[in-house]
């Protein structure tokens, strides 16, 4: 038998698309209200759908901080003598701070979700729903991404040839769909950002130093979560939808690296989850005016939480 | 079929259409939100549109000052710094929220985090959605900057039926040195229940001095009141005898005389 070359589907998952498509039985990774959810607006579950790739990350790209002015532009920050820049992944050329890195990321994701939405069509889905997006570091710059949803298709006669993906849980979609919207794709944003080491941030530090913002590392930061959301935005565009709802708060890690002798520089990392979803009433229209209700359980919570400080 | 279900069946036709007719590339007005469905929704029915995820950051040297070891005292340095940081990452948020031609931020986190790199650094971070009213309106505030509210998506809603608007966030902080014992005046109490006024005395200073700052920051925004207020202890890294008192709130302004809202139905949740 010859090995998969990482074209289509692996051998296992394309038989067990297969097996699923001729039997008709259907699987769901949904809850009971999620799946309530998803029937109310018109979609039936049609099958648990997943994606994943093992990527071998080695090149990272560090091409140096900018801070010997060969390798970066000089800074669009503070500008001026002997202010090194914020070099971020979006910026500049192909090979500015860590874009190698970035992009291999960009690669892991967009073919877990692609190998995903594969399955998703071969069941004649038109959407994944409640879509989990998860990485495992498996060592020695081994890493797994993974995609794992539950594909949906319309009880209506209309149909897409490119299913919408969302992370959004099945309540959330039925939400939406009742008020006009509707989910269109998940978006990441990611980037890296780097920076030297220098005088706006050792003098800062000293343990006797007064209260100051270090405004180098803010800046670094700063750059790093722009750029995340100015990918995610730009991505968001891209993909024809008119706004993102994130899944999860803005992440952000920073590490020290030492270059050098005498040379430190700090990277940091910034990534960003989204829905994306388009407006399908032309006009207008607000979603239905909610009802006051008064829930009936969790009323000694207050109390119970306070008594127990 | 009820006409329930057939509307049911109905909307995804519309959807799906939508789904087919995007063009990828040519993008309408584009908005970025952390708001969860609900919250976006309901911010929606309020009458306003997200523009977009708003945030201020900045990277903080929180230097050191030592309390009196036997001494009940606020630690003023302390207690500027966490203060001048938040306000920092408030006015770099309420900047973006400028740029974005926006009316107010909702749903305005506030974070700390000790940062593993460097000595005594620390991230103040403030994030929210940006929002506009649909129809024209004065919702900025008297400063003419955008409002901002921690409230979520849900209680922002609430307030604004009931004839309420969202001023600003206003806050108060306070960093407390709490006295050591002196040996003898430990060494009385064993065995015995007893309050120890000095240290009662203590708490109550400093939690008193945080929400007369936060009360302060609310009267020079002419706000009727405040809303939603946390009082928090915050331990940070300072051991056990240095705490942040910190009270956080929305101050509100009335949008109308009467405060009068829909008497809410009972309901008992299926969920657990």
């Amino acid at each position: 038998m010859t090995p998969w070359d990482g074209t289509g589907l692996p051998p296992a998952a394309q038989a067990r698309v297969d097996r699923a498509r001729s039997s008709g039985v259907r699987s769901s990774l949904l809850s009971v209200p999620g799946h309530v959810g998803i029937e109310s607006c018109g979609f039936e579950p049609v099958g648990e759908v997943m994606g994943c790739i093992v990527e071998y990350i080695g090149f990272q790209g560090y091409g140096g901080c900018g801070w010997y002015g060969a390798y970066g532009a000089p800074g669009a920050w503070g500008g001026g003598y002997a202010a090194p820049p914020t070099v971020t992944s979006g910026s500049g050329s192909g090979w500015a701070g860590f874009a190698p890195y970035v992009n291999a990321l960009y690669h892991g994701w967009d073919t877990a979700l692609h190998r995903m939405l594969t399955e998703a069509r071969a069941l004649g889905a038109d959407g994944v729903v409640g879509v989990s997006l998860t990485e495992q570091h498996l060592g020695t710059g081994n890493r797994e991404f993974v995609a794992l949803g539950t594909a949906v298709r319309s009880t209506g006669a209309t149909h897409v040839s490119r299913p919408f993906t969302t992370t959004l849980a099945g309540q959330d979609v039925a939400k939406l769909v009742h008020s006009g919207w509707m989910p269109a794709a998940i978006i990441v944003g990611i980037s890296v950002a780097i920076r030297h080491d220098d005088y706006r941030t050792f003098a800062a530090q000293r343990a006797w130093a007064a209260n100051v913002e270090v405004d180098g590392y803010t800046e670094l930061v700063t750059a790093v979560r722009a750029d995340a959301r100015r990918q995610l935005e730009r991505r968001t565009a891209h993909s024809g939808a008119e706004g993102a709802i994130l899944d999860s708060p803005v992440r952000l890690s920073v590490h020290e690296l030492e270059a050098g002798e005498s040379h430190r520089d700090h990277v940091a990392e910034s990534s960003v989850l989204a829905s994306a979803v388009v407006r399908f009433h032309r006009a207008e229209t607000l979603p239905p005016t909610p009802t006051m209700v008064l829930s009936l359980r969790g009323g000694g919570a207050t109390i119970r939480r306070r008594t127990a400080r | 079929m009820t006409d329930q279900e057939r509307e049911a069946v109905g909307i995804p036709e519309d959807a799906m259409r939508r789904l087919a007719e995007m063009r990828p590339g040519s993008p309408g007005a584009l908005f970025t939100s952390d708001l969860s469905v609900n919250e976006f929704l309901l911010v929606r029915e309020a009458g306003f549109r997200p523009l977009g995820l708003v945030l201020g950051s900045s990277i903080y040297h929180v230097g050191l000052q030592i309390g009196r070891w036997s001494q009940n005292m606020e630690l003023d340095k302390l207690s500027q710094a966490m203060y001048h940081a938040r306000e920092l990452a408030m006015t770099r948020m309420e900047a973006e929220a400028d740029a974005l031609g926006a009316d107010g931020i909702v749903g305005v986190r506030l974070e700390i985090e000790f940062k593993e790199f460097g000595n005594d650094l620390a991230e103040f971070v403030a994030v929210g959605t940006a929002v506009k009213a649909d129809e024209a309106g004065s919702w900025r505030n008297d400063e003419g900057k955008p409002f901002t509210s921690d409230l979520s998506g849900q209680d922002f809603w609430t307030l604004v039926q009931a004839g309420y608007a969202p001023l600003g966030m206003v806050m108060g902080s306070c960093v407390y040195h709490i006295a050591h014992q002196r040996g003898f005046a430990a060494l009385s109490n064993v065995g015995r229940n007893v309050e120890i006024p000095q240290f009662t005395e203590a708490l109550y200073d400093a939690r008193e001095l945080a929400m007369s700052r936060m009360q302060a920051e609310a009267e020079q925004l002419h706000a009727e009141g405040i809303v939603g207020v946390q009082l928090l202890s915050l331990a940070h890294r300072w051991g056990g005898h240095t705490t942040e008192f910190f009270a956080i709130g929305t101050a509100v302004r009335p949008l109308r005389a009467d405060h009068t809202i829909a008497t809410p139905q009972l309901v008992l949740p299926l969920t657990d």
